[in-house]
């Protein structure tokens, strides 16, 4: 054998061990013989259930203020998100916040006054009269608190599909395109209005770009030792929620195994008009009841 | 329990017969090459009985995300290290090889998360392969633990795990196995409601 072949043959043992190593496959005790060795490719499966195969979450942002009641104050982000553990699927289903509804025990409102009437029950029941699905689990929160959760993440990425700013929560405007967001910069894109042609309903919308930031980022850090706790811990410190601990465990992983691939998101739609001098949105609650058919069992919508 | 023969792989039955035959010869990594001996050592007139010794499995805690006081730290590490045993002592290292019965391959699951690890059975069993194994030794089991604690009890581990063992018979070589575990506690105990699997082998 030529020297030249010898050190071709080395090098292909150096890189051989290379890859074992790297794929966490040891080296045999005794020696390193590459023509007793094989590599089979490395299989991968993972799984989440929680019970049954989907659970619905209702996030509420709350715009309570410093020193007001989170539960008491009106809700005014609405999404109500269904998770499918089975097949990674997802979907969420946005309801603008003007939206007149009729909320149980207080006739009809507004149905981001629902929080500050009944509290989270009583949005749970508001929702369930207009898509006509009840969630499992309500979960309430308030802008510093989203904030800090987006920087303590390290920020979210969205796909924003036109330039919008306000003058007076992102003066410069968000640009077309994949856009990185820190904390106060995710709240805005999901605050904003103003700047937006479809008003509430394009907002709701962009709220869903929100939560397809934070769950591809959940998605890409949840193997870090630590990070799901982490923000089981946050969620417990600055969230109203009606799920334990353990099951916030649950929940966060099964976020994380969703498939990006298969999220489906719609906003409900409504003819905008008054109720006295209130401008509201009538909702149609036949497309809303229809789409919540279409996701109560599978967590999927084929088309809004 | 590993099987009955686990640790007479072909490498080790040749150590065996050297030891026992070749007082002298050297069988592990890094040995010297035999050398004349004027005296046999009296080990060469005696049968050597091999001692099996049990694997233990290595568990540590990693880290506790809130306050658990350090007695209760201990139990979950003996809790979640006792279920994660059975698991790969009815998935993997423990039964009659050749095996062809893993009807019982989960203890400790959830039934829903059960339901998803018998369609991953390839990789969370040896049921594909365990009709052409012989035996099977484990020859490295460690786990780590992250727990969530809450109000100063235990609410969910990560539970991190390696094992590798080596397999004899047509499927013969080294299989690693790794990857998490999810815990939460339900009706008194810790069950697996989520995995997150890799497995490879070389021959």
């Amino acid at each position: 054998m030529s020297r030249w072949r010898r050190g071709g043959r080395l090098v292909r043992m150096a890189v051989l061990g290379g890859v074992l190593a790297v794929t966490g496959l040891m080296i045999p005790d005794a020696a390193v013989r590459p023509t007793e060795v094989s590599l089979v490719k490395i299989r991968h499966a993972e799984g989440v259930s929680l019970g049954d195969d989907v659970v619905w979450i209702l996030g509420v942002g709350s715009d309570a203020r410093p020193g007001e009641n989170m539960v008491r104050a009106r809700g005014d982000a609405l999404q109500l998100v269904g998770i499918n553990t089975r097949t990674g699927a997802a979907t969420a289903i946005g309801v603008p916040r003007d939206a007149w509804v009729s909320i149980p025990g207080h006739g009809r409102e507004k149905i981001n006054a629902a929080l500050y009437f009944a509290g989270p029950r009583g949005m749970a029941g508001a929702i369930r009269n207009l898509i006509g699905i009840e969630p499992d689990y309500v979960v309430v929160t308030r802008f510093p608190f989203f904030e800090d959760m987006i920087d303590e993440i390290g920020g979210i990425t969205v796909a924003n599909p036109r330039r919008f700013a306000d003058p007076n929560l992102k003066r410069e405007g968000f640009r077309t395109g994949r856009i990185h967001l820190g904390g106060y910069d995710a709240l805005a894109f999901s605050r904003i209005r103003k700047g937006l042609a479809g008003g509430d309903f394009d907002r709701s919308a962009n709220q869903q770009r929100t939560l397809r930031g934070i769950q591809a980022r959940v998605r890409s850090q949840a193997d870090r030792p630590g990070f799901i706790e982490r923000g089981v811990m946050s969620v417990l410190a600055h969230t109203s929620t009606n799920a334990s601990p353990g099951e916030l465990f649950e929940l966060a992983q099964a976020i994380a195994q969703v498939r990006p691939d298969r999220i489906t998101t719609c906003v409900v739609r409504g003819r905008i008009g008054y109720v006295g001098a209130a401008s509201v949105v009538f909702p149609d609650v036949a497309q809303a009841r229809r789409w919540g058919n279409a996701a109560r069992s599978d967590a999927t919508l084929r088309h809004c | 329990m590993p099987s009955p023969a686990p640790g007479r792989t072909s490498w080790s039955r040749i150590c065996l017969l050297l030891v026992l035959f070749l007082p002298l010869a050297a069988c592990g990594a890094g040995a010297k090459p035999a050398q004349p001996s004027p005296e046999p050592p009296a080990s060469a007139e005696q049968p050597v009985e091999p001692v099996v010794v049990p694997l233990e499995t290595a568990t540590k805690i990693r880290r506790v995300y809130g306050r658990l006081p350090d007695v209760r730290r201990k139990r979950v590490r003996h809790q979640i290290e006792k279920v994660v045993d059975k698991w790969w002592e009815a998935s993997y290292v423990g039964g009659t090889y050749p095996r062809d019965d893993f009807r019982a391959a989960f203890p400790g699951f959830t039934s829903g998360s059960e339901k998803r690890a018998r369609e991953d059975k390839d990789l969370l069993t040896n049921q594909v392969a365990g009709p052409l194994i012989e035996s099977v030794t484990p020859k490295h089991r460690s786990v780590s633990l992250d727990i969530l604690a809450v109000d100063g009890h235990a609410r969910s581990v990560t539970a991190r795990f390696v094992l590798r063992f080596r397999t004899t018979g047509a499927r013969e070589g080294i299989t690693v196995v790794r990857g998490r575990l999810l815990l939460t506690r339900r009706n008194g105990a810790w069950r697996i409601f989520g995995y997150d699997v890799a497995k490879g082998n070389r021959s």
